[in-house]
C-alpha cells in the first residue's frame, strides 16, 4: 500500500499527483524509507562495501561519498560537519551521549524533565542529585539556572506529544539534547552533545547520529580501539541514504507545512466538536506533524485493532497496547488521560481525503466502543 | 456509602465504573473506589479535571470520589 501511494504521490512531473480514492492508512511514527533514499540504498550498497579508513580507491571513494553525505547533515542538523559522527545502534546513544560528558567531567546535578524518553530515564533517572523536573498540561516546564557542571538533558521534541522544550538559554551547564524524534526544531544555542534517530525523517532504521560539539568534552564511555569519537560499526549505506533521505524530508516539510498545520487543527476541531469528551494532550504551540489525544471511556487496544480493520494504522500510549502494561509515563507526567490514547503522525505526503477517511473511521470506532461499555 | 470494587480491572474498566456509578447517585454523595490498576490514579485525576468531579486517593489501591 505504501509503494502504490508513494508511486502516486512522486509521481514524475513533481509529484502532483496524488492517490484517490486509496486509503492507506499510515499514521504511525514510523514510515517507509523516502524513495529517493531507497534508490540510493540501493546503490550505496554496491559501493559501500570497502572500509572508508583504508587507502584503496574503493575505499577513498566512499570516504568521500560519507563526507558529502556528512556535509548534507551538517547543513540540515545546523552543525559542524566535523562534530557528527554515525552510531549503528541509535537507541546506545543516550546512553554513550549521557555517560560521556560525566565521564569528562563528573556533573553533581542531572536535571531532565519527567516527558523524557525511557532511554534517558535508564541512564539518568537512579543516577544520585538527580531532579526529574515537573512538566505542567501543556509539557512545559522551568529550567533551572544550573552551575558550570551540571548537565541538563533535553528533547527537543517530544516523541509522544510534539511539544517543544522550552528557551534554554539561561541554563549555565551543559546540554544533552536528544533530538531523536525530529530533525525540524532546532538545537538549543548552548548545547553541548546531540542525537538524532534517521528514522525520523523517513531515513533507513539502524542509523544514529551524534554530533559532539567539544571532543575535549566528551569521553568515549565503551572499550574502543582507536581515537574514534563512537565505536564503528555502522553501515555506510545507512548513513548514505539516510542523509538523502534528510534532504528530501525537509524539503518536502517546507513544501506541505501549511497543509499539516491545517490537517493538524482539522483533527482537533473535529475530534473536540464531533466525538466528544476527548483530552488533546498535545498543545497548540507543538510541532504540527505530531498529535496525541485520548477519548474517555475507550479501551484503546481495541480502539487501534478496530482502526487497523479499517485500514488505518495508528499508535498508542496507553497502558493496554504497551508491553509492560503500564501506561504512558509521558502522558502521566502532563495529568492527561492515559486511557483511550490515540497518537497521530501527519507524515508529509497525506491528503486531505485521507484525514476524512480516518476522522470518519475514527468517530465510528469510538461510538461502538463507548456504546457496548 | 457506594463502593465500587474495580479490583483486578484493567484500564478503562475502574473509569467506566466509577463514571457509571456516579450516574445514579446523588450531586454531593461521597462514592469510594478500589483499583490496582497502575493508571487509575493518573486517569482519575483526568476524568476529575475533564468532568468537574473532586478525587482524592485515600490509599494506594482506595480512592474517593465526590458526585
Amino acid at each position: 500500500m505504501e509503494v502504490y501511494r508513494w508511486n502516486s504521490h512522486f509521481a514524475p512531473g513533481g509529484g502532483s499527483v496524488r492517490s484517490m480514492g486509496s486509503v492507506t492508512g499510515n499514521f504511525t511514527s514510523e514510515s517507509a524509507l523516502h524513495p529517493a533514499a531507497r534508490t540510493v540504498f540501493l546503490d550505496a550498497i554496491d559501493k559501500g562495501w570497502a572500509d572508508p579508513a583504508k587507502l584503496h580507491s574503493h575505499s577513498r571513494e566512499l570516504d568521500h561519498l560519507l563526507n558529502e553525505s556528512k556535509a548534507l547533515f551538517a547543513k540540515h542538523l545546523g552543525v559542524d560537519p566535523s562534530a557528527l559522527s554515525f552510531l549503528g545502534e541509535p537507541s546506545l546513544g543516550h546512553f554513550i551521549a549521557i555517560s560521556g560528558l560525566t565521564l569528562a567531567q563528573p556533573a553533581p546535578r542531572h536535571f531532565f524533565p519527567s516527558t523524557s524518553r525511557q532511554e534517558v530515564l535508564e541512564v539518568v533517572g537512579s543516577h544520585p542529585g538527580s531532579t526529574a523536573l515537573a512538566v505542567d498540561l501543556d509539557g512545559s516546564y522551568s529550567i533551572p539556572v544550573g552551575a558550570q557542571d551540571d548537565l541538563l538533558v533535553l528533547h527537543t521534541v517530544n516523541g509522544e506529544t510534539g511539544a517543544i522544550s522550552p528557551d534554554t538559554s539561561d541554563f549555565n551547564g551543559r546540554i544533552f539534547v536528544d533530538a531523536t524524534a525530529s530533525p525540524l526544531q532546532p538545537l538549543p544555542a548552548n548545547w553541548s552533545v546531540a542525537l538524532w534517530d534517521s528514522r525520523s525523517w523517513n531515513g533507513p532504521s539502524g542509523l544514529g547520529i551524534i554530533a559532539i560539539r567539544d571532543a575535549g568534552g566528551w569521553v568515549n564511555p565503551l572499550p574502543h580501539l582507536d581515537h574514534r569519537v563512537v565505536p564503528g560499526g555502522f553501515n555506510p549505506a545507512l548513513a548514505i541514504a539516510s542523509a538523502v533521505a534528510l534532504d528530501a524530508f525537509v524539503k518536502d516539510f517546507a513544501a506541505n507545512q501549511a497543509a499539516t498545520r491545517r490537517f493538524n487543527e482539522m483533527i482537533r476541531r473535529f475530534v473536540t466538536d464531533e466525538i466528544g469528551e476527548v483530552d488533546i494532550a498535545s498543545p497548540e504551540t507543538a510541532r504540527p506533524e505530531f498529535l496525541s489525544f485520548s477519548f474517555l471511556y475507550v479501551d484503546a487496544l481495541q480502539l487501534v485493532d478496530m482502526m487497523n480493520r479499517r485500514g488505518f494504522a495508528i499508535d498508542s500510549g496507553s497502558a493496554c497496547t504497551s508491553a509492560n502494561l503500564e501506561p504512558s509515563h509521558v502522558l502521566a507526567a502532563m495529568g492527561r488521560l492515559t486511557h483511550g490514547n490515540v497518537r497521530i503522525r501527519l507524515h508529509l505526503n497525506v491528503v486531505e481525503s485521507e484525514i476524512h477517511s480516518l476522522l470518519a473511521a475514527l468517530k465510528a470506532c469510538v461510538e461502538e466502543l463507548r456504546e457496548t461499555r | 456509602m457506594t463502593h465500587v470494587d474495580a479490583l483486578g480491572k484493567r484500564c478503562p474498566l475502574p473509569i467506566i465504573m466509577i463514571a457509571k456509578a456516579i450516574r445514579t447517585s446523588q450531586s454531593g454523595e461521597v462514592l469510594t473506589l478500589s483499583s490496582d490498576d497502575p493508571a487509575t490514579w493518573p486517569d482519575l485525576q483526568a476524568w476529575g479535571r475533564l468532568t468537574g468531579k473532586v478525587v482524592k486517593r485515600l490509599e494506594a489501591t482506595r480512592f474517593e470520589v465526590t458526585a
